[in-house]
């Protein structure tokens, strides 16, 4: 039983095509394997080195070096906030602060218990001119605020509801046979 | 190309090209310290400790490692700034470093105690809390890993990714939290794992087998050769008081490169068992040597093909010689059985065999009916040095995969058991062997038995014919090329003998019902021999002198660490003695008596004869141009 | 015009950034319709011998953009464009520099401009596959050069036959996941082979051995940006502008404590002052500029008394700083230098390698005794200590700029700051007003 679903394995396996060494494959493929299962589990990595035919510690090794790459679980929605110099200057602590109050932890890494989010400090993100700001799904925030952390929050507590799907259109009626 | 002159610390010196800066220091004395160099391993001048300064060059000390020498060039390895910077760097690495010396098996033989006391700076300015890490964790049955005391100079995971090819060992994180780990924590596989105890220059890796025996002051040890397969490493064993306490590789570039596998490394415990036997018995009984072996004599004598001769893998040329004398003599007709060889006949005795040193040199490798990482390991190991590093092609022809799968490239024909000739015929228009564009290595083995023999080996005769290569047959045991020489690699079955003389180990097939006298020379109790009726105690390879013909034809000769003490004979003062009990005039004043004449009466063994060469002079390590 | 923070629109110094906020300019059409986009590639493809090109590039004196400032038509003319085999030309789009955003400006602006720029070099050096190495963060960005690489796909633009011209032309991306050390050049390689990002023992240089062991051409995205003005308008056009060693311009991110944070364009020569005080609007009322970081965390720091110092390579290095990422950051008098110091030696402890071993434990041991210091149980050999790290992280003892990066944050500060650091460790007090709750 594998912990990756079979077409997860079946795009891993046709990674090593697109690069001149087939080794290069790794990153985006660990990236295919985060992806679908939120973070990175040993039985995950090993199986991204069978379907690279690498040895699992190769993965290990590169796993472990880059920070994107999670090892352990975490929220649905992880908050990356940038607390290095340019942030700093701007109250990033402070906005990290109001954030550990409002999604309920004590520190990073730390799953909130409803399971949604979590957070951690990073280094610059390269979007200086907007300081302090962060990163949360996929997206970069800026000008952050205690206010603008909250409804960030708020949007993914309680998702506005999915648009209704189109009514459908009546059918024709039938003519009367005469 | 001409040699380059160069000036380091004053002293002229002129090296071939390519010569790096540490190695052309050795040649003239001058020790520049490092960690992460190791001259079988590319140079990444990552630990820092070598920096030196050159002009022409940068202002700025350079790693000595990594700089090839240049017409010219003048290193100063003492100037203030090298001198400071070299300590600053010991410094840095003994920050977290913890003071184990006096509980770390590596204490004593330490290059970073040596380095600190001769480089670094007299008194510690460290105050504060070290990093701290669980240990010591155990990578394997072997192997203990310390990360406390890892210097993180990754000789250890570069050798298993450059020279092994495999990554389970691995390096976690990044900056100062990084550690060296087994593959999420499982037990180290490899049979090529325990060199890293040899590589690594502090004591994070070190043996469990060896764990707290000795200090390297109290032992002394002994340049000899592995008993355990055909390739014949060179080794050293170490004894203290009397115990074989540990094996380690002893570089022969033209074998081994200075590798050897676990189970030289590892398997060497029995010598040391307390019940070892040490005196012969005659059904259970004490008896003088005399006794044992008129008893032997009368067991065994005109038995004819009633006689069953089991021999080990790793008899000696000697005692193979000596074999052959009583099978000719008193004993003929015997069947004779070696345990451990292949199916591989004798060498052609016109035709040159494939050296292992010259697989580097080849441009296609060919290897046939063989996994080498399990018959012969540390020739796969130079397969893959030659593929990795030289650019030779591999071409794998087996049914299963293989170990030197793991390289993509390899290209790798999938025969059915047995067709493996049919298969080698269609070679000669391979793609890569129709203009190799230099010498072809091909190295066969046997398939363990699942191909026919000779066909195979004319097969590849014709292919090496073919395509101007040569031809490595892959024996597996010990000295399976010497007893072939001196015709006593039997192959016969010892099914209905009435009388059996075991020497070694017992038949791994067991003992035959129809066995009614038995004479075993072992050194253990092992399951069968109690079925001898005279039991001889035995020398085990730590005593044993002699010498082994390795599967390329080399005869190498063992220098055991550890002496015969009485009661125990010397195999071949038993075998001479026996031969006289049978009625033969044996008389060897000496073990080299004995060599003369088998070198004079068996054309392979002519080396015998020879004095064994001295030391070879040591080569500078050479990078780039030097080499095609 | 839309919102930008930062340059845009006509003036004499906005060569990059002229176009920048005209709307969709992220569209092919619209950069090809409205701004003479594709018009330097296609006088390259059809018009120039490559040898040329990369003549017209050593001709406007332009210097790498990434940090180290080299030569770029020298850079170019280490590739030996007739050596037989793949080469490769690698865009260096990792931007971590704490500081710099000046490259995600461009790609969110106009992906096109860094597309044509690229392709052109890889023309002049003989390359037919360009990799663009993206750092894991930047989404959008990616995402845009993603939909920019397909329009030019579609246009014909990019692959076998790009402009009618018999030369193979592509771009693939990859995706960096998060380490800063991926901006050093051998760094990225080895991460580009899918290794452990830890830097090469440099010789043999990229040119010769770089990507999977191929000649390659590693530039930063700005530079790459520059090319097709310059091939447009002529290198002898470029060196008009700047000083005589830096000629042309270069975009500066403007952060920190000042009130108008953006990423502006400006001619090398200009000083801080200019850049600081006018284009971001200096310090917020009732503060001043305390010290400035010139070109990223990794550039010495300057105090407010050298805010006249030119914008050039060769003033900067006389102040005894660099040019490095210009990305600029301004701290003002309410925080504290020692604070602020030690948090970006834990930036750079956090992102070391480790393959060294005074990086490796230099930055940590960096690390343990700020957070004595600051902890107010620092004493003189607490300094001694920080000076002893920095001087063993310079000069030659690192594989790589990262150490002689943390090592001149300690230095400079240092230099310029000691009655700080000795406030902390010796009368265990801060001087300074606001304080940051935690470094």
């Amino acid at each position: 039983m594998s912990t990756l679903p079979e077409h997860v394995l079946d795009e891993i396996r046709e990674l090593p095509a697109k690069y001149p060494q087939h080794r290069s494959a790794v990153m985006p493929a660990l990236d295919l394997a985060q992806e679908e299962l939120g973070y990175l589990t040993p039985e995950a990595m090993s199986e991204v080195a069978t379907a690279l035919q690498l040895d699992p510690g190769y993965v290990e090794g590169v796993a472990t070096f880059y920070t994107l790459f999670h090892l352990k679980p975490i929220g649905k929605h992880n908050f990356y906030m940038c607390t290095n110099l340019s942030c700093m200057l701007r109250g990033s602590n402070e906005i990290v602060d109001h954030l550990k109050g409002a999604i309920g932890v004590h520190e990073a890494g730390e799953v909130s218990k409803d399971g949604l989010f979590s957070y951690e400090e990073v280094e610059c993100l390269g979007a200086c001119e907007f300081a302090p700001m962060l990163r949360l799904d996929h997206q970069y925030h800026y000008d952050l605020t205690p206010q603008i952390i909250d409804s960030l929050i708020e949007e993914r507590r309680n998702p506005p509801p999915a648009p209704l799907p189109p009514k459908p259109k009546p059918r024709a009626r039938k003519p009367k046979s005469a | 190309m001409p040699d380059v002159n160069v000036t380091i610390d004053g002293r002229k010196i002129a090296v071939p090209v390519g010569t790096l800066v540490v190695e052309a220091a050795k040649l003239v004395g001058i020790e520049i310290p490092v960690f992460c160099y190791h001259h079988k391993l590319d140079p990444v001048g990552a630990c820092r400790l070598c920096l030196v300064e050159f002009s022409p060059g940068p202002p700025r000390p350079q790693t000595a490692c990594t700089t090839p020498v240049a017409e010219g060039m003048v290193v100063r390895t003492q100037t203030a700034m090298a001198v400071q910077a070299r300590a600053d760097i010991l410094e840095f690495e003994l920050v977290n470093h913890p003071l184990d010396c006096p509980v770390c098996d590596k204490g004593g033989e330490c290059p970073l105690q040596d380095f600190t006391f001769r480089h670094g700076y007299p008194t510690s300015r460290i105050d504060g809390p070290r990093l701290h890490f669980k240990k010591p964790i155990p990578l394997s049955e072997n192997i203990a890993l310390d990360r406390e005391r890892c210097v993180l100079c990754y000789r250890c995971t570069r050798y298993y990714d450059e020279v092994a090819w495999e990554q389970e060992l691995t390096t976690g994180q990044r900056g100062v939290q990084s550690y060296i780990t087994s593959q999420f924590d499982q037990p180290l596989q490899s049979i090529f794992s325990g060199n890293i105890i040899d590589l690594c220059p502090v004591g994070a890796l070190t043996s469990r087998v060896w764990r707290f025996e000795s200090r390297p002051w109290d032992m002394t040890h002994t340049p000899s050769v592995c008993s355990k397969c055909a390739v014949g490493c060179n080794v050293n064993l170490w004894q203290r008081r009397g115990q074989l306490v540990r094996v380690t590789s002893r570089e022969n570039n033209d074998i081994d490169d200075g590798w050897i596998c676990d189970r030289g490394r590892f398997d060497y415990t029995d010598v040391n068992d307390p019940e070892r036997l040490r005196t012969p018995r005659i059904a259970g009984a004490r008896a003088t040597w005399a006794d044992a072996l008129t008893a032997v004599a009368n067991g065994i004598k005109g038995k004819g093909a009633k006689l069953g001769v089991s021999l080990p893998k790793d008899i000696t040329n000697e005692e193979a010689f000596l074999f052959r004398r009583l099978l000719d003599g008193p004993l003929k007709g015997a069947k004779v059985k070696m345990h451990g060889r292949t199916a591989l006949p004798a060498p052609a005795p016109t035709i040159e065999t494939l050296r292992i040193k010259e697989i580097e040199d080849a441009r296609v490798i060919v290897v046939v009916a063989s996994d080498i990482e399990d018959d012969a390991p540390i020739v796969n190991l130079r397969i893959k040095k030659a593929v990795s590093k030289r650019g030779a092609k591999l071409i794998v022809v087996h049914p299963d995969g293989v170990d030197l799968d793991r390289d993509p490239n390899t290209v790798h024909i999938r025969n059915k058991p047995g067709s493996a000739a049919a298969e080698v015929r269609k070679l000669a228009s391979h793609a890569l062997l129709k203009a190799p564009g230099g010498p072809v290595a091909i190295l066969f083995g046997d398939g363990h038995g699942s191909e026919e023999i000779v066909d195979l080996a004319k097969s590849c005769r014709e292919l090496a014919d073919a395509v101007g290569g040569k031809l490595m047959p892959l024996y597996r045991g010990t000295n399976e090329r010497g007893a072939l020489a001196a015709g006593v690699a039997g192959w016969d079955s010892l099914d209905g003998v009435e009388a059996l003389l075991s020497w070694g180990p017992p038949p791994t097939a067991g003992i035959p019902k129809s066995v009614k006298f038995m004479a075993a020379w072992d050194h253990l109790m092992r399951p069968g021999n109690e079925k001898a009726t005279v039991m001889l105690p035995a020398t085990t390879f730590a005593q044993r002198q002699g010498s082994y013909t390795n599967l390329e034809g080399t005869v190498q000769f063992l220098r055991p660490p550890i002496e015969v003490d009485p009661p125990l004979k010397e195999s071949w003062e038993v075998l001479t003695e026996l031969g006289q009990a049978l009625g033969m005039a044996l008389d060897y004043a000496g073990i080299f008596a004995i060599q003369r004449e088998a070198a004079t009466a068996i054309p392979a063994l002519t080396a015998l004869a020879q004095p064994p060469s001295t030391e070879p002079a040591p080569e500078p390590v050479l990078i780039g141009p030097a080499h095609p | 015009m839309p919102d930008l923070r930062g340059s845009f629109g006509e003036a004499p110094d906005h060569l990059l950034t002229r176009w920048f906020g005209t709307p969709d300019l992220h569209r092919l059409e619209v950069y090809e319709s409205k701004t003479g986009g594709y018009k330097a590639l296609r006088k390259a493809l059809l018009e120039m011998p490559p040898a040329d090109i990369t003549g017209e590039i050593k001709r406007s004196g332009l210097r790498g953009r990434g940090g180290a400032g080299f030569a770029t038509g020298t850079k170019w003319g280490f590739i030996n464009r007739d050596a037989p085999g793949p080469k490769y030309v690698v865009v260096n789009a990792d931007e971590s520099e704490p500081g710099t955003s000046k490259d995600r400006y461009i790609m969110e602006n106009s992906p096109h401009l860094l597309l044509e720029g690229i392709m052109i070099a890889a023309y002049a050096v003989g390359a037919n596959q360009a990799w663009m190495y993206i750092r894991g963060e930047y989404d959008k960005p990616y995402r845009m050069v993603v939909e920019a690489i397909s329009e030019a796909r579609a246009k014909g633009y990019l692959g076998p036959k790009p402009m009618g011209k018999d030369y193979p032309l592509d771009i693939q991306l990859y995706r960096g996941h998060g380490a800063y050390i991926c901006g050093e050049e051998t760094a990225l390689l080895e991460s580009l082979e899918g290794k452990r990002a830890q830097p090469r023992s440099r010789p043999p240089f990229p040119a010769v051995k770089g990507a999977w062991g191929r000649p390659t051409l590693l530039n930063n995205v700005e530079t790459l940006a520059t090319v097709p003005w310059i091939l447009n308008n002529g290198g002898a056009e470029y060196v008009k502008l700047g000083t005589e060693k830096s000629p042309g311009t270069r975009l500066m991110s403007v952060s920190g404590n000042v009130r108008k944070p953006g990423v502006y364009e400006v001619e090398l020569g200009q000083t801080f002052r200019h850049v600081i005080m006018e284009l971001a609007g200096g310090p917020p009322e009732g503060r001043s500029v305390k010290v400035f970081w010139p070109g990223g965390s990794s550039a010495p720091v300057l105090p407010a008394s050298m805010l006249d110092t030119t914008t050039d390579m060769e003033a900067l290095a006389a102040a005894r700083s660099m040019g490095g990422s210009g990305g600029v950051i301004v701290m003002d008098d309410s925080h504290c230098v020692v604070r602020a110091a030690a948090r970006l030696l834990r930036f750079y402890a956090h992102e070391s390698c480790g393959k060294c071993t005074p990086c490796r434990v230099g930055s940590d041991w960096a690390v343990r005794t700020y957070d004595r210091i600051l902890a107010n149980e620092g004493s003189r050999v607490e300094l001694g200590i920080l000076e002893r790290v920095a001087d063993g992280l310079q000069n030659g003892r690192c594989l790589c700029g990262l150490g002689d990066s943390a090592g001149w944050v300690i230095d400079s500060t240092f230099r310029h700051f000691r009655e700080e650091y000795e406030d902390h460790a010796l009368r265990h007090t801060c001087n300074v007003g606001a304080v940051a709750a935690h470094a």
